[in-house]
């Protein structure tokens, strides 16, 4: 039964699910992979640092968001967004920022050492990001 | 004094930074929640509100006040370590609006990743919901639980906090500390009576006491845990004395002979409270399920000693959540005889009961069972829909609002509908 709904449920959802997403980070920073519980905790905001120190900028793709978080932590949108709603209007922290389109995330993350964002694996450019992750 | 401190850190946020834009946005954020719910009753002698320090209340014939509320927060970051925030909460509350609605202002600053210290207007992190109580979508219910959260109107501190975070092999583990002081401003009832007591005829009093409090909390991914303790200590609440003086006038004393005995048990100046409280909360996308439980030690009659609980169950069914709702809250009140009047005058036993009521009908018996669904209907927007009914023991409605001599209901039910959204 549980296996039913799942499966309906994934019915509902788009089929660039399919599509992989590759969490990406700035080539200049030391850091050159991250496991996937190093990247749930800077998204969900349990750390606001990299594994080597330095400030984390994470940052969200408006169109992907929701396909990211189901992938990173298995949870739907909507409980996302009530998890962050009660980190930021409590005062503890704030969300990730949230870009409009791929060519605002690639330029963003080039130009700040500390940023971490994440893109559909066929649209990144490797000679402006690296890859610190894949989803499946 | 402690207002300006907010109003100047709510300046300070605004200038400190101006609106100086980086290449992947400004610094600067504006964002914000809302309620927007009706309830009504079957009753039109129990008023129901969720919090004490509201206005208006709700009876048979429905209201919007009890849980709309509409906030918004700015916050912008002045350096990597350095942030500000501030949150404005526009509901229905007795007093200042602009000030007492002022939920936070504070600098927070970060030394390392692991410490928070704030400065300011914080939040007074008391139960597992206290920072977060004004925020539907972030919770199944229509409200936070009556019996645990409608008896403490204390929302926010002037003061300071400091929480350290530990990692204990993924999972976290926080250690909170915090110290300031309230303003809370509520409505009087029931003491005024201004025709018994002519000085305090003002309708709204002020809760002013310091407070310290302590708090740890572990979170797996699908747990958290906590457990709290608070102290306050009330300086002010309360203006009791001039019905103390018509107690311990000699002339009452011949009417109601040895009255004057009670005015002691009038005492609220420089009382104090202690709360203790445990809580679990648990969520593993489908199932979730929240309990609380806390234990109040108090020093004045006004708030009796009391035992607050509640158990949730909730189950969610792609964007619905349905869940079930067990809340108790129970005081234990020490009764006091109030000596009887030897001449037989209506001013004179108006005098005694209203002294019998002030002293001995503050208790807190109450329990209720809800049902309820709420549905994640679009991005940022949650329906709800709430079915409670609520069970009172002798003297126990006090977390109601009561008429005078009036025969109280042992039952009432309560519907609410509403809608949730951030944005």
């Amino acid at each position: 039964m549980k296996n039913l709904i799942f499966g309906l449920c994934l019915l509902l959802i788009p089929l660039s699910l399919s599509a992989e997403i590759v969490v990406i980070g700035n080539l200049n920073s030391p850091v050159n992979n991250l496991s996937k519980r190093e990247v749930q905790d800077i998204f969900l905001g349990r750390t606001r640092a990299l594994p080597n120190g330095n400030f984390v900028l994470p940052l969200d793709l408006v169109e992907l968001r929701s396909n990211f978080y189901l992938l990173l932590t298995n949870r739907p949108i909507e409980q996302i967004d009530a998890y962050w709603a009660r980190i930021m209007f409590s005062g503890q922290n704030t969300p990730p920022i949230n870009l409009p389109d791929e060519q605002a995330m690639l330029k963003t993350i080039a130009e700040n050492t500390g940023a971490i964002g994440y893109m559909d694996k066929r649209k990144i450019n490797e000679k402006l990001v690296r890859v610190l992750l894949i989803l499946e | 004094m402690r207002p300006s401190i907010a109003v100047l850190i709510f300046l300070a946020s605004l200038f400190s930074r101006t609106t100086h834009a980086t290449d992947w946005g400004s610094n600067w954020s504006v964002s914000g929640f809302g309620t927007f719910g009706a309830a009504g009753t079957d009753s039109n002698a129990l008023g129901f509100h969720r919090d004490r320090f509201e206005q208006q209340d709700v009876t048979r014939g429905w209201g919007i006040t009890t849980d709309s509320r509409l906030g918004v927060q700015i916050d912008t970051d002045i350096t990597q370590r350095l942030h500000a925030t501030v949150q404005f909460v526009a509901r229905d509350h007795v007093g200042n609006f602009w000030e007492q609605n002022l939920e936070w202002a504070f600098l927070r600053w970060m030394p390392s990743d692991t410490l928070s210290i704030r400065l300011g207007r914080v939040g007074a992190d008391v139960f597992v919901l206290s920072d977060y109580r004004n925020v539907g979508f972030t919770y199944p219910w229509m409200r936070p639980p009556h019996e645990f959260y409608g008896a403490l109107p204390i929302y926010h501190l002037d003061g300071i906090d400091l929480s350290q975070k530990f990692n204990f092999q993924n999972n976290l583990l926080t250690a909170k500390l915090f110290v300031g002081h309230t303003d809370t401003q509520m409505p009087a009832d029931p003491v005024p009576a201004s025709e018994i007591t002519p000085a305090s005829t003002a309708s709204v009093i002020t809760i002013d006491a310091p407070s310290i409090g302590a708090n740890l909390v572990y979170e797996t991914s699908n747990w958290r845990l906590r457990l709290g303790y608070a102290f306050m200590h009330l300086l002010k609440g309360i203006d009791t004395q001039p019905l103390a003086d018509i107690l311990t006038n000699p002339l009452t004393n011949i009417f109601i002979p040895n009255i004057g005995s009670v005015a002691p048990h009038l005492a609220i100046q420089n009382t104090d409270l202690h709360y203790y409280s445990l809580g679990a909360h648990y969520d593993d996308g489908d199932w979730l399920a929240q309990t609380e439980a806390s234990y109040t030690n108090t020093q004045t009659v006004f708030f009796p000693d009391t035992f607050n609980s509640y158990v949730s169950l909730g189950r969610r069914f792609a964007k619905v959540t349905a869940y079930a709702l067990y809340g108790i809250a129970y005081s234990f009140d020490h009764p006091v005889s109030i000596p009887e009047p030897v001449i037989d005058n209506p001013l004179v036993h108006q005098l005694h009961q209203f002294v019998d009521t002030t002293i001995n009908h503050n208790g807190i018996h109450e329990q209720s069972v809800s049902l309820g669904l709420r549905w994640d209907v679009l991005p940022k927007v949650a329906l709800k829909t709430q079915w409670t009914h609520y069970w009172f023991g002798t003297n126990g409605t006090r977390l109601w609002q009561t008429p005078a001599n009036t025969q109280l209901p042992d039952e009432t039910n309560l519907w609410s509908v509403g809608v949730d959204f951030i944005f």
